[in-house]
């Protein structure tokens, strides 16, 4: 494996390059289609009750009154089919996976506060609010119970008695052993926060339903349409041929999206109900914050041994996640816990590893996948417990750290989960980040300050590997009844020589119908501004799994360029034919056919497209009319994508304020296709990672009340407190049709473990729990 | 009631509830859906639009209460001919904008930093803008970018 060195592509290629996106122009003139922006003819809006209560009986829901007003035009509940009959049900063939039915709308009991009950159909979204006022809805309160490691007084579920939806071992070597002989011996319960992506759109949906062919169109903020439209035909019994969703333009979600709500099947079904009649809802923050999908909530009890020279030989670990009142559909309950045990030694070399996960339902929101799922908190786990073996080893956390890392000459590298490391690279790196970073000057003034009432400052460091763009083999591990290994991709030059792409992604800002077109552009070989990219469309494109799991450069990407050279090919062989010239010798760039050492172009694409559309008697025997290819993509394994962060803080002792002085990452993305985007992948990334470690924290208190329910309490960074970032890169190709790694989450999963590291660097405290507050380090420092 | 307003430079009158927010009218009466709304509590930016020169919530402003006013929304910041404002130029090219639902907020409110503060420093720039919340970009370039459009802004002059 050869780095590729250097950004900036020879020749014409796109590839390599930061062309200017084709998303940015609609976007900056303030013409984005949104999902909220759809305004249909006749469209009527929802408004969802929902649960004031964490754990309560539902002993009556009375919409007598709100029927009477005037201005409300339908009051759904649950109590009536359809919605009774069907709720979301997660699957999984894991041994102890219990599964949960979670209804769309509650009727005899509510399990979180924020869970939807009826919906009120209206006019308009505040006539539709007035609506909610007036039902009357009889609770019988049930003991509620938000934390996942106490002792529940009144289950959630009747199949789950003790709240544990799922529990997995991961075993490898003989921990107990390893531990006996070991130099030291750390034991740490480590606690990280609960979050929630909070993509700055929030949900939103419009169906309608065609009583003219009995077709639903399901537009909808999601990441993950073809799933979606999947999901809705086995909920709806319909025919998938007669749903179309559609994912327009998408403002943010970070994993938020990735999950099908009741609220969306909700809906679809009242659509159904009232034919012809536009559907429409859009979520607030208030609700956002309290229902949709929140993550992160985990407790890791960990053991490690190390030897005298800092190798780790043993680790054994408890992670409970805290996985909300229901197991997420269609992701399952497992989605954390079984990411925390799968990855938690991260990039370092181990034998010896026993860890149980366990997924515990309480009365709160279901956790759902959020960019980087588990990984911010398992990663502060693993380098918390690095750090303390580098400090009572007398170790520095650096040479700790280059001591175990898994390196180029043990790839391909077996982990005691059995996943496939195929990167290697930590170590450079952290070479390249400590560069950056500049360790030599930090210490010395680290030194100086010592001496001085200047405020302390302290460094971390967090070394970590994304697996990313998993493919059939690496994505068995959660069992559902679906692998996400692949995706499809059309390309089709148009008669005039123009190139359109169906593409099975979608994106959510991630920039995708730039990155798809600048490699269908290379793979074709034509212009960047002659390719043009559908996306989100379950009518255009034929199969994609969707953004998550960082996957769709290297899957979405694989595809589309496959299917390019499937095109090109064919280009190729009908220019040869009507050139008369062998094809070896002839060459596609820049939308022109070129012979081989000749300066002038023989033939632009735009004749051999209407040859191939319009000139059927020309084409040469056997070969069909048109120019098009449809390819899917499975890399079976996975790209590990591997990142170091380093950064330096101060602390006011007198307060505990934390200002962050100096940040630096370098991940291996192995070949980039836009430099720009990439690094905005990054940077969004970190900034949402320094968010979790420092500021977001979902509360709730004892009786399940959501304590942080609005943006002042709920705390998002702003650009006052993120700090500036050094990014670098290393480009280790990975082994896919185009080198790539992916990028979207490995950002995330630094910050927590950087903050905390870095505290505990300055002021000598070790940090335990997250969010690093201002006031949990002045209590720290008391 | 009816409501007299201008908004980008053209005249327009609306019938609305007394308790429809200024950011709905825009949306729905007015059919101006780029203004978005990220929180409806006045704290996330995104609905950020000038009203008579200053920069409100357009969520927390009542349509009512712009009787009279003249705004301007993101569809008026560039050129009848569709040529990008420099604030918008300076965004695409310093890849200031990802999913792209903050950038209407983020553009007026860097306008009106830009009025009052023609040479920000990028400390500055931090500290006017920390009222807009970005959730895609980490910031950085957005600082870049409103760096960028002061510099060829003040060029021009």
């Amino acid at each position: 494996m050869t780095e590729i060195t250097g950004v900036d592509p020879k020749g014409n290629e796109s590839v390599g390059r930061a062309v200017q996106r084709k998303e940015d122009y609609r976007f900056l003139i303030g013409r984005g289609h949104y999902v909220s922006d759809l305004r249909l003819p006749g469209t009527r809006h929802v408004a969802f009750l929902r649960s004031p209560l964490a754990h309560a009986k539902i002993n009556s829901i009375d919409i007598s009154s709100a029927l009477e007003a005037d201005f409300v035009e339908a009051i759904f509940t649950g109590e009536s089919d359809p919605f009774k009959s069907v709720s979301l049900i997660a699957r999984s063939a894991l041994p102890s996976y219990i599964e949960t039915a979670q209804p769309i709308l509650a009727w005899d009991k509510v399990r979180f506060s924020g869970e939807p009950i009826a919906a009120v159909v209206a006019t308009d979204r505040y006539l539709a609010e007035d609506g909610l006022e007036l039902i009357e809805v009889e609770y019988e309160r049930l003991p509620a119970n938000v934390s996942a490691w106490s002792t529940p007084a009144e289950p959630l579920h009747k199949e789950a008695l003790d709240n544990v939806l799922l529990e997995r071992r991961f075993q490898s070597g003989d921990v107990k052993d390893a531990l006996a002989g070991a130099e030291v011996v750390i034991e740490r319960e480590l606690i990280s926060n609960r979050q929630g992506g909070n993509p700055l759109e929030c949900r939103a949906g419009v169906a309608l339903f065609e009583p003219g062919d009995g077709t639903l169109q399901f537009w909808s903020g999601t990441q993950v349409p073809h799933l979606v439209r999947n999901a809705l035909a086995e909920l709806m019994g319909m025919s998938e041929a007669k749903i179309r969703v559609v994912a327009p333009d998408v403002g943010g979600g970070f994993g938020t999206k990735a999950a099908l709500y009741p609220e969306d099947v909700a809906i679809c079904m009242i659509a159904r109900l009232m034919p012809g009649t536009p559907i429409k809802w859009v979520e607030d923050r208030a609700e956002h914050l309290l229902s949709a999908t929140h993550a992160r909530d985990h407790r890791y009890l960990v053991t490690a041994g190390f030897s005298s020279d800092g190798t780790l030989l043993a680790l054994k670990a408890d992670v409970t996640c805290n996985v909300g009142a229901y197991s997420v559909y269609p992701w399952t309950a497992g989605i954390e816990p079984l990411m925390a045990g799968g990855l938690l030694s991260g990039p370092y070399r181990l034998e010896n590893y026993d860890c149980m996960v366990r997924a515990v339902a309480t009365n709160s929101s279901p956790s759902g996948p959020y960019r980087g799922v588990a990984r911010p908190a398992s990663v502060f786990a693993m380098e918390a417990i690095m750090d303390e073996a580098a400090r009572r080893l007398g170790m520095s956390t650096i040479d700790i750290r280059r001591k175990n890392f898994i390196g180029p000459q043990d790839i391909p590298y077996k982990m005691p989960t059995r996943l496939v490391d195929d990167s290697g690279h930590y170590e450079r790196c952290l070479d390249k980040a400590l560069e950056l970073f500049d360790l030599d000057q930090f210490l010395e003034e680290q030194q100086r300050r010592r001496g001085t009432n200047e405020p302390p400052i302290g460094f971390g460091v967090a070394c970590y590997n994304e697996l990313t763009g998993l493919g059939r083999a690496a994505s068995a591990g959660p069992r559902m009844p679906f692998r996400t290994g692949h995706d499809a991709c059309t390309v089709k030059v148009n008669p005039d020589g123009t190139v359109t792409v169906f593409s099975g992604v979608t994106s959510q800002g991630q920039g995708l119908e730039t990155t798809v077109a600048q490699i269908v552009a290379d793979g074709i070989g034509v212009d960047y501004d002659d390719v043009q990219v559908r996306i989100g469309n379950t009518d255009e494109s034929l199969w994609g799994f969707g953004a998550f799991s960082s996957r769709q450069a290297v899957i979405g990407g694989g595809a589309a360029q496959l299917s390019a050279l499937v095109v090109r090919d064919k280009v190729i062989r009908l220019a040869s034919e009507l050139l008369e010239i062998d094809i070896n010798d002839l060459i596609l760039r820049d939308g022109k056919i070129w012979v081989a050492g000749e300066v002038e172009p023989r033939l632009s694409l735009a004749e051999i497209a209407r040859v191939a559309y319009l000139e059927s008697n020309r084409l040469p025997d056997g070969m069909e009319p048109g120019l098009e290819a449809t390819r899917f993509y499975d890399p079976i394994r996975g790209a590990f994508a591997a990142g170091v962060q380093i950064g330096s803080l101060e602390v006011d002792v007198s307060t505990g304020e934390i200002r962050i002085l100096k940040w630096v990452c370098v991940e291996d993305a192995g070949r980039v296709i836009n430099p720009a985007i990439v690094d905005g992948q990054i940077a969004g990334a970190i900034a949402q990672g320094i968010g979790g470690a420092m500021y977001e924290h979902l509360i709730y208190d004892g009786d399940g009340n959501l304590s942080t329910g609005t943006l002042m309490d709920y705390l998002i960074p702003t650009s006052g407190e993120i700090p500036e970032m050094i990014i670098g890169h290393l480009q280790f190709p990975a082994d896919n049709p185009l080198g790539v790694r992916g990028v979207g989450e490995g950002g995330t999963l630094g910050p927590n473990a950087v903050i905390a590291g870095a505290v505990a660097d300055a002021l000598g405290i070790l940090v335990d729990q997250l969010p690093v507050t201002e006031g949990a380090v002045w209590e720290g420092l008391q | 009631m009816r409501v007299t307003l201008s908004v980008n430079g053209k005249p327009a009158t609306i019938d609305v509830e007394p308790r429809r927010t200024l950011a709905d009218a825009l949306r729905e009466d007015l059919g101006l859906t780029g203004t978005h709304l990220g929180c409806e509590h006045g704290v996330c930016g995104a609905c950020t639009v000038m009203l008579d020169g200053l920069p409100v919530r357009a969520c927390l402003v009542l349509a009512v209460q712009a009787e009279g006013a003249s705004l301007l929304t993101v569809e008026g910041l560039a050129g009848e001919d569709g040529a990008l404002h420099p604030l918008q130029q300076s965004f695409t090219e310093h890849h200031a904008l990802q999913c792209g639902f903050c950038t209407p907020g983020m553009l007026i409110s860097a306008l009106d930093l830009l009025n009052r503060i023609p040479n920000p420093t990028r400390a500055e720039i931090r500290s006017e803008m920390s009222g807009n919340i970005c959730r895609c970009t980490g910031y950085n370039s957005i600082t870049d970018a409103i760096l960028a459009a002061a510099r060829s802004l003040t060029q021009k002059d």
